[in-house]
């Protein structure tokens, strides 16, 4: 699994929730004072990237999400936690 | 008792997005049904249907992201936006009053309810849309719509089927004659799904299309039922003393409503219900049958319930329903369930403002069982100074309502 | 301003987890039993979490008399059940009503999600073909009022709003005034919501459902706890009720609605909307804050609500909220959607006719964010001749009902 592949998944994921083109978008913006997402919209991404990604996060790892980075994370954590 | 102003309108259906525009294409005989092929989880459904496929909410809503409103909501954001827009309610007018709203719909968005769900059975409960699901409550239209345009004051959505727009209409008129509300948008809006279509397809209700005519034409020898449409109405309610001091085009009121519910439960609304629906509309406005100059037919192509409605119009006008023009406009716009009594009462303002009344669309022979009423075939120039509205449900419900058109000096 | 009609509550009449019927459920409120259990309508296995507050025992054979009970989804069920409850309760005599001039009003979250999520099943399964008309007969939510209305052979007004979490409080606010309009002489107003997969699919999702115990404005408490239910209020006009010498519990004598404009699934963060809709309702009903002797919380045992509303109810009160006892009875019953804030309407009449209030059960350690009298777990005497109903719900749709004392 490729970091590439995950970045580019999780800025779909955040160009479908707020309609704007998220490859521009850097590995350590804050969902909540740079991109101006509420709770509601992290949600919805971390849940279309457990969805993609076919893994389950616990609400405590949802709840810490507070950057891509923290995103990007995340799937790698459990991708290879279900791998292995 | 105070009194409510009509400020302004909005609507979005299939003939545009203006009272003006929608009126006018009324009035040219245009529909918004045509023969649907639909086919989805292996069931076809082959009807005329209404879906309004150039609505386009970007043109309405910009600066913020659309995907936390699901269709049924964008089309009620929009139809706020124009309809205060109309009305002269500015943004800045809005960070200082509170403005209320209040939605009829039958389904909220039945659509989005069950993709909800079927994502959770088929993908599995972890992996359903958070944001969908705060589109699966009825009232999430509202909501959604009162944080699009900042509207604080009451916020209320009301399901009564088929009649839900007009009953929306009765409930925010009622808060400001008897409280202290000053300014409602009112009206109502249901969308074109699968899920609804093929659910009154096998219910029956639909119009069969059986070659000999295309389409649902109420009150018609040859209808079969209906056709279903789509759309969003509102319109701008204020009190009359407060829109005056503002300044704003008065563009009739609201003079009285009335609903029944027929006690046979879950059927075509019969006779007397209606009847009842509209001699206590007309008696909450203290206005007499003979001083209505035209009557927007909630018929739609449905066997008993356009009869109904029919027998009801003479019963109430005590036999002179055969001289009030009589339109039914769903000839052209379809059964727009919540949306119908919010598009008819837009329409029958402009009617009465533009002294042209629409005809039913398609109507040559009335069926024997239809008493004679004058049931316009075409559209014809009228005066009326007031105006009824009828909604009739499949499912027990009727609603009527009395407006006056804007008067002279006003 | 003319003199608005006094409104009576002359009839109470629900359906819950922890008992049927006016006499046993005020009596479990008032000793904590509390209706918690695994979910058993649907299997829970692929969620996080499995508890519910369902209606064990509901035989719909026992209040449906005129409809066929197996044509009629189980919110409608649980609606006729509690509406003949209230009208039995109230010694109403239907032979003597006019019965155009009886009206219904109800409030829902999910009307009859049963409905919807049978055609998802078969839409999944590729058994769309034999659905039949039962759809569009059974699932739209306006067929609960409908339903009721058949069962009773009412013929006025029949509406139903479906205002989610708040429902109950919209309809009686509505039918209140329906009678003050002079549109109807009895309206029968409550709210239904029979358990859902859906909702708890949801709320599940957003990580919403505690695991183990409904906790309202406790450290620990960890969510809320889907339920169902029912229940009706029968308004009068005070005057004709006495006429009849009808028992009146109490009057209605205000409410405030308003709109956070703000989130769909998260309350104001200032309690804004919820402390103007409370503002509104004493207004309305001529009091001040220092009269209101008992509040009924939404308190659904989430973080966010608990803290929020506790936020919103010193915003209205002042330094008055450390004196006005609060409870949320969601800590026995769960939250029961649409008939929760009428459910906790006819806590509000109980109080007023037994000068006593339900405790807020599960609460151990207060949360020192919710520093307010919330009746930890003891049912308490007190002195109430007002009592407010609040209830929030998505789309910010803030209710508050304003309930006195009848004086003769």
């Amino acid at each position: 699994m490729e970091l590439e592949t995950i970045k580019t998944k999780i800025k779909d994921a955040i160009q479908q929730v707020t309609g704007v083109d998220a490859t521009g978008i850097s590995d350590s913006a804050s969902y909540i004072d740079d991109l101006g997402l509420d709770s509601l919209a992290i949600l919805e991404i971390a849940v279309a990237v457990e969805n993609h990604f076919k893994f389950h996060a616990t609400d405590e790892e949802l709840s810490s999400i507070r950057t891509v980075e923290d995103t990007i994370a995340l799937v790698k954590r459990r991708m290879f936690a279900e791998v292995a | 008792m105070k009194r409510v102003a009509i400020t302004g309108a909005g609507v979005i259906t299939s003939f545009g997005d203006s009272p003006a525009k929608f009126h006018s294409a009324l009035c040219n005989g245009e529909r918004a049904a045509y023969r649907l092929d639909h086919s989805e989880a292996g069931v076809s459904v082959c009807r005329q249907g209404g879906h309004i496929g150039s609505f386009e909410p970007e043109q309405y809503l910009k600066g913020k992201p659309l995907r936390p409103l699901d269709r049924t909501g964008r089309m009620v954001a929009a139809t706020a936006k124009l309809a205060l827009e109309n009305s002269g309610w500015t943004v800045e007018m809005l960070r200082g009053h509170d403005v209320g709203l209040v939605l009829g719909t039958m389904f909220g968005s039945v659509h989005t309810i069950s993709e909800f769900d079927r994502r959770g059975l088929t993908e599995g409960p972890s992996y359903v849309s958070p944001m969908d699901f705060a589109n699966t409550v009825l009232n999430a239209a509202a909501g959604q719509t009162a944080i699009w345009h900042n509207l604080r004051a009451i916020n209320s959505t009301i399901a009564c089927g088929a009649t839900s727009g007009l009953m929306a209409l009765g409930y925010a008129a009622d808060l400001i004659r008897y409280g202290s509300h000053t300014a409602l948008l009112a009206g109502g809006a249901d969308e074109f799904c699968f899920e609804s279509f093929c659910g009154f397809d096998q219910a029956g209700l639909l119009c069969r299309c059986n070659g000999h005519s295309e389409f649902p034409i109420p009150f018609s020898a040859q209808r079969s039922g209906f056709a279903l449409g789509e759309g969003a109405g509102l319109l701008m309610l204020e009190e009359w003393n407060a829109a005056v001091e503002r300044g704003a085009s008065i563009l009739g009121e609201i003079r009285g409503h009335g609903s029944a519910y027929d006690p046979a439960g879950n059927v075509e609304c019969g006779t007397e219900t209606i009847t009842r629906a509209m001699n206590s509309a007309l008696h909450d406005s203290g206005i007499l049958s003979a001083e209505i100059g035209c009557i927007s037919a909630s018929g739609n192509g449905s066997v008993a319930a356009d009869r109904n409605e029919a027998v009801a119009i003479h019963a109430a006008f005590n036999g002179s329903g055969d001289a009030v023009p009589v339109t039914a406009i769903k000839s052209m716009v379809g059964e727009a369930l919540g949306a119908s009594g919010a598009l008819q009462a837009v329409d029958l303002l402009q009617t009465m403002q533009t002294g042209v009344l629409p005809g039913i669309r398609g109507l040559e022979q009335p069926g024997p069982e239809i008493p004679a009423l004058n049931l316009c075939r075409d559209k014809q120039e009228i005066t009326a100074g007031f105006g009824l509205i009828n909604s009739v449900g499949f499912d027990g419900n009727a609603c009527s309502l009395v407006i006056a058109g804007a008067s002279p000096g006003l | 301003m003319t003199t608005r009609p006094a409104i009576a509550v002359t009839g109470l009449g629900m359906v819950t987890s922890i008992g049927t019927g006016r006499e046993e459920f005020w009596n479990a409120l008032l000793a904590g039993k509390c209706g918690f259990g695994p979910v058993r309508s649907f299997n829970t296995s692929g969620y996080s979490v499995h508890l519910g507050a369902e209606i064990l025992d509901f035989d719909p054979r026992t209040h449906v008399a005129r409809l066929n009970p197996s044509m009629i989804g189980r919110s409608s069920q649980l609606a006729i059940a509690a509406a003949r409850l209230a009208l039995a309760d109230a010694s109403m005599d239907l032979g003597t009503i006019d019965r155009s001039r009886a009206g219904v009003c109800v409030g829902t979250t999910s009307g009859e999600p049963h409905f919807i999520e049978r055609f998802d099943d078969r839409y999944v399964q590729g058994e769309m073909a034999r659905a039949g008309d039962g759809f569009i007969r059974g699932y739209p939510c306006h067929v609960v009022p409908g339903h009721v209305a058949a069962e009773l052979e009412f013929a006025g007004e029949t509406m139903m709003i479906p205002t989610a979490c708040a429902a109950g409080n919209y309809a009686i606010a509505h039918a209140s005034d329906v009678l003050r309009a002079g549109r109807a002489d009895i309206m029968l107003a409550g709210g239904a919501d029979c358990f859902s997969r859906i909702t708890y699919t949801g709320f599940a999702r957003l990580g919403a459902i505690a695991p183990e115990l409904c906790q309202p404005f406790d450290r620990n408490r960890k969510g809320m706890v889907p339920g169902e239910g029912a229940a009706f209020l029968l308004l009068e006009r005070k005057d004709e009720a006495m006429a009849r010498g009808a028992r009146i519990y109490c009057e209605i004598a205000g409410y405030g609605l308003s709109c956070d404009a703000h989130h769909m699934t998260a309350a104001h963060p200032r309690g804004e909307g919820a402390s103007r809709a409370m503002a509104m309702a004493l207004k309305q009903s001529g009091m001040a804050a220092e009269d209101v002797d008992y509040i009924s919380a939404h308190g659904t045992g989430t973080p966010t609500n608990d803290r929020l509303e506790t936020i919103a109810v010193k915003k209205t009160f002042g330094d008055l909220a450390y004196k006005v006892p609060i409870s949320s009875v969601k800590s026995m019953l769960g939250h029961t959607m649409g008939a929760a804030s009428a459910i906790e309407a006819a806590v509000c009449a109980l109080a007023i006719t037994h000068q006593q209030i339900p405790p807020t059960m599960n609460l151990h350690e207060q949360d020192p964010e919710c520093d307010l009298d919330f009746v930890p777990n003891q049912a308490r005497k007190c002195n109430v001749k007002v009592a407010m109903n609040n209830a929030y719900a998505f789309g910010g749709n803030n209710s508050s009902l304003v309930f006195t004392a009848s004086a003769a």
